[in-house]
């Protein structure tokens, strides 16, 4: 419990790695320096986020924390990070569905509809609710029974609201060198390669299991 | 010497003082032989076979002109936008995931992020309309392609088994096949056995030993990102150099939003904007190398007067049979590690799947593969598409070394409804955006459900216990379809407009229909039969 926690969180249920001793970043001098200067920016922490507001940060938090079942402060300010940096971007969304808002207003606003609907429900800002109501919120957004409005009352797809805010959560969460040593992936792999690919071998650099 | 022979210098510098800053200084500022909008796989090797000869040719392409070494990362979350990532709007039952996905941008296209996956059509995918009686027929035969399958093999020396079981080429392939295979591959072609599954080595445009001035793979498995150490084939390292030093120019980060016609009727012209500014390109012959959503978008957006439903748009078919494949992947656990990121991601495969089978109750088939899968692809895949997160994910990927994972390839019948029409939203160049509908039929829903089963077999019977299935689509192909009747496509077999006698469409868009497999060997195979058609017809002086 040497982290901070945010708000009243308690840490989660740390779950067991198979490769306690494993660290992906022991090798980052084998990198090439491109990956390696990507790598080392997400273990930067930023002092303020730009695109965000103190409450929208805290949702964030939230959200991630159940996604991830994870909320390790270190991990949940790089997701936090992430959004923070998608909201800069001019960069396109691949895709939209037709009817669904702007990746940057879906997100926004459906953070602060977010809270609108917490307080309905569970008459509280949603970072202040308990986890299992806090979950029963998301799964109620998964499944589309809840709907979501801003405080004007406007209507926003809960579901593309859910998608959007965990996928971007998940894909942020497992590019943490810190998740690649826990479930032991590799990480990056140039100029080195890897040798000994077939079943049961390892390179001598990789994650061996030890628990 | 030592430079030559590096093949990292050897294939990022050869840009380097062929062309100026500035756009008012380009190579053929009054007139090109051909312009070829696109530097993908098509416009590559068109660039390349077209300059052979002394063609004076301009490529535009809307992205950047990569450098693998410094571009290029070891990293899934930073290289997704190799993918057209510019917005699509999606519409349909079964709404498309883009970008990264199905499409790419700068210089190489989609073929800086492939698998490596060379597999040419058989015989039967030429021939649906025929022997099935619906969808349709090309406008040539396996016997068209033959040659140029062979060709193309030759020149990027994919490597692969010696013999190949299905469909009518049956190699033997110019490199040997890979050795050794991943984890992933060994369980995969073990559950195959197991079951009298036929499965071999995957065929590759990778090296399996140096050729060209480029390495072999590195078994690094980052194809979906870059390929690194330039092992396998992209036109950006292998086509489009050779196209520059044969005297073509490569026009980046320039996105090309019309298509001029001259008052008789034939393209004169493209209009591209670079840096806020809008430039022509004239030329004597357009080819638009610029996929399936692109194509029809361009097109659409190049209505005339004498065109008033969109350029080539008399048959009403443009932007029309649009189909992915159908590409979900199950993944299964294992007892033993197989550590899905090692190795080149697709190193098994099989066929046996692929033709119609009166027995199944639908048409066509599929391919499977060996897969890969890296830790982002693997979660967000889980979280986005198979409802799994919270607990459920994070045990599951604490495990993520003791996954396995099959993919499959299936057909996408041929469907009016499947289309690219233009939105009423515009981008950053005024064009308007792409609008891409689609739903899967019922064929292609039993296709899958099948090829599924047979997945989950495959596992099991290599001692892995099956636990998800994530629904995902894989290429795309349609759009600007060819066929012999000017009435129902836009095209004919050589890639040429039905309604403009000097504009060409050379990419997957031309397809009538998905195939069962991988459609990059087919994209190439018809880039190099047009091309040399394009030849002969400048030299008969028809063009």
């Amino acid at each position: 419990m040497s982290e901070s926690m945010s708000e009243s969180m308690s840490e989660f249920e740390r779950l067991r790695t198979h490769y306690p001793n494993y660290d992906v970043m022991r090798e980052q001098e084998q990198w090439d320096e491109h990956t390696r200067e990507i790598v080392q920016k997400r273990l930067e922490t930023l002092q303020t986020y730009a695109k965000l507001t103190g409450e929208e940060i805290q949702l964030i938090k939230a959200m991630a924390a159940l996604f991830l079942d994870d909320n390790r402060s270190g991990l949940l300010a790089y997701v936090v990070k992430h959004f923070n940096a998608k909201l800069s971007s001019d960069i396109g969304e691949d895709q939209r569905k037709v009817g669904v808002p702007k990746q940057k207003d879906l997100i926004k606003d459906g953070l602060a509809a977010l809270d609108v609907l917490a307080e309905s429900e569970h008459g509280n800002a949603f970072a202040k609710l308990s986890p299992e109501q806090q979950t029963s919120i998301l799964v109620g957004l998964e499944r589309e029974v809840l709907t979501l409005r801003t405080r004007e009352g406007r209507e926003l797809p809960a579901r593309a609201f859910f998608q959007k805010m965990l996928t971007e959560t998940v894909s942020a969460y497992y590019s943490h060198p810190q998740v690649w040593s826990e479930i032991g992936y590799g990480g990056p792999a140039y100029p080195r390669g890897y040798y000994r690919i077939e079943f049961g071998l390892t390179d001598p650099w990789e994650a061996k299991r030890d628990a | 010497m030592p430079e030559e022979h590096d093949p990292i210098h050897h294939h990022v510098c050869h840009y380097d003082g062929a062309r100026w800053d500035d756009l008012d200084h380009r190579k053929y500022p009054q007139e090109a032989d051909v312009v070829i909008v696109g530097a993908g796989t098509a416009g590559g090797i068109l660039a390349y076979e077209l300059t052979k000869i002394g063609l004076r040719v301009v490529v535009i392409e809307a992205g950047p002109f990569w450098n693998p070494q410094s571009d290029f990362a070891s990293d899934e979350l930073s290289m997704t936008h190799l993918g057209w990532q510019d917005t699509r709007l999606v519409d349909g039952n079964n709404p498309l995931r883009m970008g990264h996905n199905n499409s790419g941008r700068g210089v190489g296209g989609g073929s800086a992020h492939w698998t490596g996956v060379f597999l040419p059509f058989h015989e039967s995918d030429f021939r649906m309309k025929t022997v099935e009686g619906v969808g349709a027929d090309w406008p040539l035969q396996y016997e068209d392609l033959a040659p140029f399958y062979k060709y193309i093999a030759k020149e990027i020396a994919v490597s692969g088994p010696k013999s190949f079981p299905w469909g009518a080429y049956q190699g033997p392939f110019p490199y040997p096949e890979r050795d050794p295979l991943s984890a992933n591959s060994e369980m995969f072609r073990l559950g195959c056995e197991r079951l009298g599954i036929r499965s071999v080595v995957t065929p590759l445009a990778i090296n399996s030993a140096p050729f060209d001035g480029r390495p072999p793979c590195i078994n690094r498995g980052f194809c979906n990102q870059g390929c690194l150490p330039n092992a396998k084939y992209s036109s950006l390292v292998h086509h489009v150099p050779k196209a520059i030093a044969q005297g073509a120019e490569f026009l980046t980060d320039c996105m090309v939003t019309r298509v001029e016609l001259d008052e008789r009727g034939r393209a004169q012209s493209v209009i591209f904007t670079h840096d806020g500014e809008e430039y022509r390109q004239r030329g004597r012959v357009i080819v638009l190398a610029s996929f399936a959503v692109e194509t029809p978008r361009l097109l659409l957006n190049s209505k005339t007067a004498g065109h008033p439903d969109g350029l080539c748009n008399s048959s009403g078919t443009v932007g029309k049979y649009l189909m992915p494949h159908s590409s979900h992947d199950v993944y299964g656990k294992f007892e033993q590690e197989i550590r899905l990121y090692k190795g080149t991601p697709v190193m098994a495969t099989t066929q046996d799947f692929y033709e119609t089978r009166l027995d199944r109750g639908f048409i066509r088939g599929y391919t499977l593969h060996a897969h890969g899968a890296r830790p982002m692809a693997m979660s967000t895949g889980l979280a986005r598409d198979a409802g799994v997160w919270g607990r459920r994910l994070r045990e599951t990927m604490l495990d993520y070394n003791h996954y396995g994972r099959v993919t499959m390839v299936g057909e996408v019948l041929p469907d009016a409804n499947n289309r690219v029409t233009l939105s009423d939203e515009v981008d950053e160049y005024g064009m308007p955006m792409a609008k891409v509908t689609f739903s899967y039929g019922e064929n292609d829903l039993k296709l899958i459900d099948h090829a599924v089963e047979q997945m989950k077999a495959i596992l099991k019977a290599a001692n892995g216990e099956p636990e998800f299935v994530v629904s995902d689509t894989a290429h795309l192909m349609g759009g600007a379809r060819m066929g012999a009747d000017s009435q129902d496509s836009v095209v004919d077999q050589w890639c040429r407009a039905h309604d403009v006698p000097n504009l060409f469409i050379c990419s997957a868009a031309v397809f009538p229909t998905s195939g069962s497999g991988n459609p990059t060997a087919t994209v190439m195979a018809l880039a190099a039969r047009t091309a040399h058609y394009m030849i002969d017809e400048f030299k008969r002086n028809n063009l």
